[in-house]
């Protein structure tokens, strides 16, 4: 069998949404990917699946109307996946803070991994936060292929032996 | 065949659009009958903070946040706004300079617009081409205002940089390229079979449906119409420096794209003759006091008419201000070329349009 998380690394697919951007960071994005910048010499591909991405890219202080559609996506895609914040207005709302139809960044629903300032930001931003959430992703692979023990051994009480808690709930590590 | 009709959703996440915007095509086959389409995605509510959270004097770079690709007009229209209730001069360098800086905008907004179209059309090599072209475009902005995309370069009263000479010297060598470049793609938009298979005749407007429409901007210039602020309007130095109107008949896809490259070409030589011509002085003079009154001012957009009305009563935060933006006037054209098109084709239209949901939902 290939071994899938080695070509992830190798090519990591972005998922782009504008949650209510003013399009100066989607069209920086756009120029990250052409050909002077050129991500995708990386194999970054921008796709539009969410099935099939790793990294999210979102830019935009998250409308109202697209709060549901921004957490939609997020779930919709496999783990592990990383969230990039793109902009200022991303990262905590920006000029746009307190406006009476906006969410101030998107971190009030969903994890972001990496945080990009800038009010634009530029595509050398971009690129190196991408890079940085490609570390991060290979960490969250490493963390999800981590056996996991979810067993611990009976207890013995006065010759009988307890089978009620042998469960370990995830997380909880085995005392000694 | 029997008269089914289906349903066909297109965005609000989509690869081939940028913007957020659903459409919903209701298709007999593959002849769009009906659409419906929603806009709303990214409204934020700008003009209202407009006129209860920011002073005045910050608005122009607030407003500039309505939009990236255009945010420069934003910004002046409300500058200009803002200028004529103080009744200020600007210096005519300032007017210059303000001049070059919409003009590059403009170039590089079409440039975005063109490689989009070629995009939806199948041509990826000339997406990526005309992409790559853009960036010298982009370096100019940064090289005169500090920015490559929100540059905030206006300000009450002026510009905030001045240019240097090397600046200058750049600006008149990249666009001796790029005009080579854009004469390269009219005969590639012109010559090409499968540009001119997806454009010529698809996606058509007659004129007096734009009329009737009240289209603007490049959408109605390739109808043949000629409407044009920068050559109604006298608030900028348009008449000095050689602007053109271009129009275009025909009204479909291939005319829009034509309007749009020799637009740029103009824009170009514009840009060259501001250069050449640029005036002695000061960039920047204070203006004193607080707007009061009310005031429309309106300004060529890339994509069309781009209308301020801002009314103020002596106190530093104003009592209104309104955004009437190119794309919005446009929408009840937009929805009428739909009709009767294939389905497969509705991306390519719509990326003629050159649609801009940001700003049209503020
Ligand atoms: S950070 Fe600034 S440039 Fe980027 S989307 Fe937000 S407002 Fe626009």
């Amino acid at each position: 069998m290939f071994d899938l998380k080695k070509y992830r690394k190798k090519s990591p697919w972005i998922l782009h949404y504008n949650a209510g951007s003013c399009n100066g960071c989607d069209i920086e994005i756009l120029a990250a990917l052409s050909p002077k910048y050129d991500l995708e010499r990386f194999g970054v591909i921008n796709t539009g699946n969410p099935k099939q991405s790793d990294i999210f890219l979102v830019t935009g202080p998250v409308t109202y109307r697209s709060r549901e559609r921004l957490v939609e996506l997020y779930t919709q895609m496999p783990s592990p996946k990383v969230v990039v914040a793109v902009g200022s207005c991303t990262c905590t709302g920006g000029v746009f803070r307190e406006m009476y139809n906006v969410e101030d960044g998107i971190d009030r629903y969903i994890p972001v991994d990496v945080y990009i300032p800038g009010c634009a930001v530029t595509p050398e931003l971009i690129i190196d936060g991408v890079v940085q959430a490609l570390d991060i992703l290979e960490n969250k692979t490493k963390e999800l292929e981590d056996a996991k023990k979810l067993y611990k051994k009976p207890t013995e009480k006065e010759g009988v032996l307890n089978l009620r808690d042998s469960a370990l709930k995830v997380g909880e590590d085995e005392e000694d | 065949m029997s008269k089914k009709t289906v349903n066909i959703p297109l965005g609000s996440q989509h690869i081939s659009l940028l913007e957020p915007i659903r459409f919903k095509f209701t298709c007999e086959n593959e002849k769009i009958i009906g659409i419906d389409s929603d806009v709303g995605f990214v409204h934020r509510g700008v003009e209202k903070a407009c006129a209860s959270k920011f002073k005045f004097d910050a608005i122009g770079y607030v407003v500039a946040r309505i939009c990236g690709l255009c945010a420069i007009t934003h910004s002046l229209s409300y500058t200009m706004a803002v200028e004529s209730m103080l009744e200020g001069e600007v210096s005519k360098r300032a007017q210059y300079l303000r001049v070059l800086m919409v003009e590059l905008d403009r170039l590089h907004s079409h440039m975005l617009c063109l490689s989009h179209v070629s995009e939806n059309a199948g041509f990826e090599a000339m997406f990526m081409r005309i992409m790559g072209d853009r960036e010298p475009v982009m370096d100019l902005q940064e090289a005169l205002s500090g920015n490559r995309v929100q540059f905030d370069y206006v300000s009450i009263g002026g510009v905030n940089r001045d240019i240097e000479s090397d600046v200058a010297v750049k600006v008149k060598e990249t666009l001796k390229e790029l005009r080579l470049k854009v004469e390269d793609y009219i005969s590639e938009f012109e010559n090409n079979w499968s540009l001119s298979l997806r454009y010529k005749g698809i996606g058509a407007l007659s004129q007096e449906d734009a009329y009737r429409f009240n289209t603007i901007g490049p959408l109605a210039r390739a109808t043949g119409i000629k409407t044009d602020v920068r050559a109604e309007s006298s608030m900028l130095p348009y008449g000095d420096i050689g602007f053109e109107m271009v129009t275009k008949d025909g009204g479909d896809i291939y005319a829009r794209n034509m309007v749009r490259l020799y637009e740029m070409l103009n824009s170009i030589s514009m840009c060259e003759n501001i250069i050449d011509a640029m005036p002695e002085g000061e960039i920047f003079t204070k203006l004193k006091g607080k707007p009061s009154g009310e005031i429309v001012t309106r300004l060529e957009a890339p994509r069309g008419e781009l209308m301020y009305y801002v009314k103020g009563s002596g106190k530093p935060i104003l009592d209104r201000v309104r955004i009437k933006t190119p794309t919005f006037s446009s929408i009840p054209a937009f929805m009428h070329i739909f009709e009767g098109q294939e389905y497969a084709d509705a991306p390519a239209i719509l990326a003629s349009f050159d649609p801009c949901m940001s700003c049209t939902a503020k």
